[in-house]
């Protein structure tokens, strides 16, 4: 099937996720195994980079509507930065961009966070 | 069934044979008490043949069911030859005056010595014919040549004795047949292959008995060489072609339990091991049966190893197999499974432990915080399960005696391993067949619901026409279309997707058709009832999952149509030659239970004129891929409906499909396709 990679890595106190691939049931799991270990690890500040995912369907758009609320009552969240246009149009139908921040560069995101800490 | 009958019936009729020639030879020994002559001599010799030769075959006959089990044969030869042996030692003291040629005109005597002569007959025949069924046990090749040639030198010697009564100096062809039957007795009493097939037991049990047997053949054959004997001169008085049979069959029966006696001597060491073998063959074909018939792994799992202690002369085994990555034991024989789990632990921690084959270690070689743990079994085997170069479990044996595994033993070991390899991935593959008619019994079970949820016709009006397409996709997902008639002007229409797939999917949809069926008679306002709907499936929803609706309400006489979007693609009014998405703010139901989804909510409203076409659709629609992966898109989707628009709306419908399943024939379906058209056809 179509492949997907995940991978997570630490830029100060946030902790960024690229995503690679096709994001859908299949591969949904793989995303939530990485959110569970951010969640065991205590690190709630999350910016997803999509730059590199081609595809997402509904199941991969439900792993971030399950994980938002607990990095908020935590003083966290999830961002979004880097989507394609085609990835973004997604989440824009569903009304995404309401609830959620997005931006286009990880770095926008990050510093979002840190200004968020310093106030 | 029939075959039987017949023998049966057969057989019968041989005894009947028998009865009327022995009679005819008991009323012709009667009428003719002195057969002096050639022609008399002749006619009782024949006579006495067509007796041996009947009860010969009426014995045949009935020792051959016996064939399986050589000890009966065995015995009842020994038998009669010990009857032989009585009568002849006994006859001296009590019948002497019998052999008197005088005293035959005796009817008493006479009765007397002919009874003796028929006992003799029959255990002599009898004798032949299990010789005859031992010769040709367990024989591969065909063999009849040996001992028809060894019959007919019987037959040959049998009537050469007439010629002495021609000539007394005749005696060379007699005693040429004699020796070449004996030659001949030698050669067939080597066969004797069946005895390999004896268990060490029934070996030692044989030993004792073909020494007394060939001793007691042996005297018999002496004894009756004695002249002075009475038994001789009776039988020898009545007929000298079965005196010489009667020495010939004792000769037999010497040399063959001679034979015997030392084959089995020689068989003796060797027997445990084919014992083993024997025993490792049919362990093996009982345990083939099993997998076939036996679906529980547990129980095979039992057999395996009370199979394997037994043929490895072993005292305990222990069957470990691994699930989800841990190894656990599944069967203990003869052993607990705290003991089981230790020693199994410990070996294979130990550095000497290699996976690739079978294993031993031995109560001397291992090291000593091991001999501690080891100090009731003396000796262990272990043996991988392996498929596909992966190790699934082990097989192990263990000893309380101080005795190394060998290498048959070894070998058996990794047999039986092998086996249980076969078995636990049947069972494996038994599961999983089981738990995929599962699914696709609950992937039925979606379909069901789902197409009892949608409504089974379109609206119908002559101010407009409605066309509505579902196409399921394999996994059954969450689409979901409805039309409600809220009163004599009012239509309400929603098209839905729930997220996620299969049954759980379906249920949602179930809930989501019953809150609008039962909300939209009571809120009117499309908004007003989309965040009505979120209120309410808040208590349903997972976190993860969510519903995207489309829900409007069509005035039929005026065509205004009022609609609000929570998440759901755009709507597509084609209105004259310009088409156009329609995609009011609106979140997904599911996504926010706060303010965020009413504050986003905007209901739209439009209105449509004469030829307008409206398009409420499932993102199964644009998102519909080809083989390169290239999704179906809005422009192919709007372009077909722009330059169709002036056809039927079922037309339309119908090239929309079409076009569809031309652009996505090489991509398997991943997602319901629904569509809901409707055409305006009045003139405002």
């Amino acid at each position: 099937m179509a492949d997907f990679n995940v991978n997570l890595r630490d830029v100060g106190s946030v902790s960024v996720i690229d995503v690679n691939g096709y994001l859908d049931a299949h591969t949904a799991p793989e995303l939530e195994n990485v959110f569970n270990k951010l969640l065991d690890q205590k690190n709630f500040k999350v910016v997803v980079n999509f730059s590199d995912l081609k595809y997402i369907s509904s199941a991969g758009l439900g792993v971030f509507m399950a994980y938002v609320e607990t990095m908020r009552e935590n003083n966290g969240d999830i961002k979004f930065s880097n989507l394609k246009d085609n990835v973004y149009n997604i989440f824009d139908l569903l009304g995404f961009p309401i609830l959620y921040e997005f931006y286009k560069d990880e770095q926008e995101a990050i510093q979002k966070f840190n200004e968020m800490s310093k106030s | 069934m029939l075959q039987n009958n017949l023998k049966n019936i057969e057989r019968a009729k041989g005894l009947e044979n028998a009865i009327i020639v022995s009679i005819l030879l008991f009323l012709f020994s009667l009428i003719f008490p002195q057969r002096d002559s050639f022609l008399l001599a002749l006619i009782s010799e024949s006579l006495i043949l067509l007796v041996l030769f009947f009860v010969f075959s009426y014995i045949k006959s009935l020792l051959s069911t016996k064939t399986d089990s050589p000890f009966s044969l065995v015995l009842n030869a020994g038998i009669l030859a010990a009857l032989i042996f009585f009568i002849i030692s006994v006859s001296n003291y009590w019948f002497s005056s019998l052999a008197d040629k005088e005293s035959n005109q005796n009817i008493i005597n006479f009765l007397f010595s002919i009874t003796i002569i028929f006992i003799f007959l029959v255990a002599v025949i009898y004798i032949l014919a299990s010789f005859r069924e031992l010769f040709y046990l367990k024989q591969k090749k065909d063999l009849t040549v040996y001992f028809n040639t060894m019959q007919v030198f019987f037959l040959l010697t049998f009537f050469s004795n007439l010629l002495l009564k021609i000539d007394e100096t005749l005696d060379y062809p007699y005693n040429s047949f004699f020796v070449v039957s004996i030659v001949l007795i030698s050669l067939n009493s080597l066969r004797v292959s069946w005895i390999a097939f004896l268990v060490k037991k029934q070996k030692l049990y044989l030993l004792l008995v073909s020494t007394i047997l060939s001793l007691l053949f042996g005297l018999n054959f002496g004894l009756l060489h004695n002249e002075t004997n009475t038994i001789r001169q009776i039988i020898y008085n009545f007929s000298p072609g079965l005196y010489s049979i009667l020495n010939l069959t004792m000769l037999y029966g010497m040399l063959y339990f001679g034979v015997i006696f030392f084959t089995t001597l020689f068989h003796l060491p060797t027997a445990e091991a084919f014992d083993r073998k024997a025993l490792e063959v049919s362990s093996l074909m009982d345990l083939t049966k099993l997998i076939t018939q036996v679906f529980d792994f547990k129980e095979l799992a039992d057999t395996v190893t009370s199979i394997t202690a037994n043929v490895c002369n072993s005292y305990a085994a222990w069957l470990v197999t691994r699930r989800d990555g841990e190894y656990e034991i599944s069967s203990v024989h003869k052993i607990s499974y705290v003991d089981a789990d230790k020693l199994t632990k410990m070996l294979l921690n130990s550095d000497e432990y290699d996976n690739s084959r079978v294993q031993t270690f031995y109560y001397d070689s291992v090291s000593s915080e091991f001999r501690s743990e080891m100090n009731d079994w003396k000796s262990i085997a272990i043996a991988p399960l392996k498929l596909h170069g992966q190790i699934n479990g082990f097989l192990l044996t263990a000893r309380q005696k101080d005795v190394n595994y060998d290498e048959d033993e070894k070998k058996s070991l990794q047999a039986f391993a092998d086996y249980a390899t076969v078995s636990l991935e049947n069972a494996k593959l038994l599961k999983e067949s089981i738990e995929k008619e599962r699914l696709e019994k609950e992937l039925d079970v979606a379909r069901d619901i789902q197409r009892k949820i949608l409504p089974e016709k379109v609206p119908q009006s002559d101010n407009f026409q409605v066309a509505a397409l579902f196409v399921p996709a394999f996994e059954v997902g969450g689409d979901y279309y409805d039309f409600f008639y809220l009163d004599d002007d009012n239509l309400g229409f929603v098209v839905a997707d729930v997220s996620g797939k299969g049954i759980s999917a379906a249920f949602i949809m179930a809930e989501v058709k019953g809150i609008f069926e039962s909300l939209s008679k009571l809120i009117l306002n499309p908004r007003d009832l989309l965040i009505k709907v979120n209120e309410i499936l808040k208590e349903s929803l997972d976190k993860k999952n969510f519903v995207t609706v489309v829900y409007g309400v069509l005035n039929k006489n005026s065509g205004v149509i009022n609609f609000a979007r929570a998440g759901h693609p755009p709507i597509i009014l084609c209105s004259g030659n310009k088409i156009e998405r329609l995609q009011p703010s609106g979140i997904g139901i599911g996504l926010d239970y706060s303010n965020g989804f009413g504050n986003s909510l905007k209901e739209m409203q439009i209105v449509l004129k004469n030829e307008d076409i409206i398009a409420f659709y499932s993102d199964g629609v644009p998102e519909a891929k080809n083989a390169k992966d290239e999704d179906f898109g809005y422009e192919r989707f709007e372009n077909i409906i722009l330059q169709n628009r002036n056809k039927s709306i079922d037309e339309i419908t119908n090239i929309l499909m079409q076009e569809l399943s031309l652009f996505s024939k090489d991509h398997s379906q991943h997602d319901d396709i629904t569509l809901v058209l409707i055409k305006w056809n009045k003139k405002n």
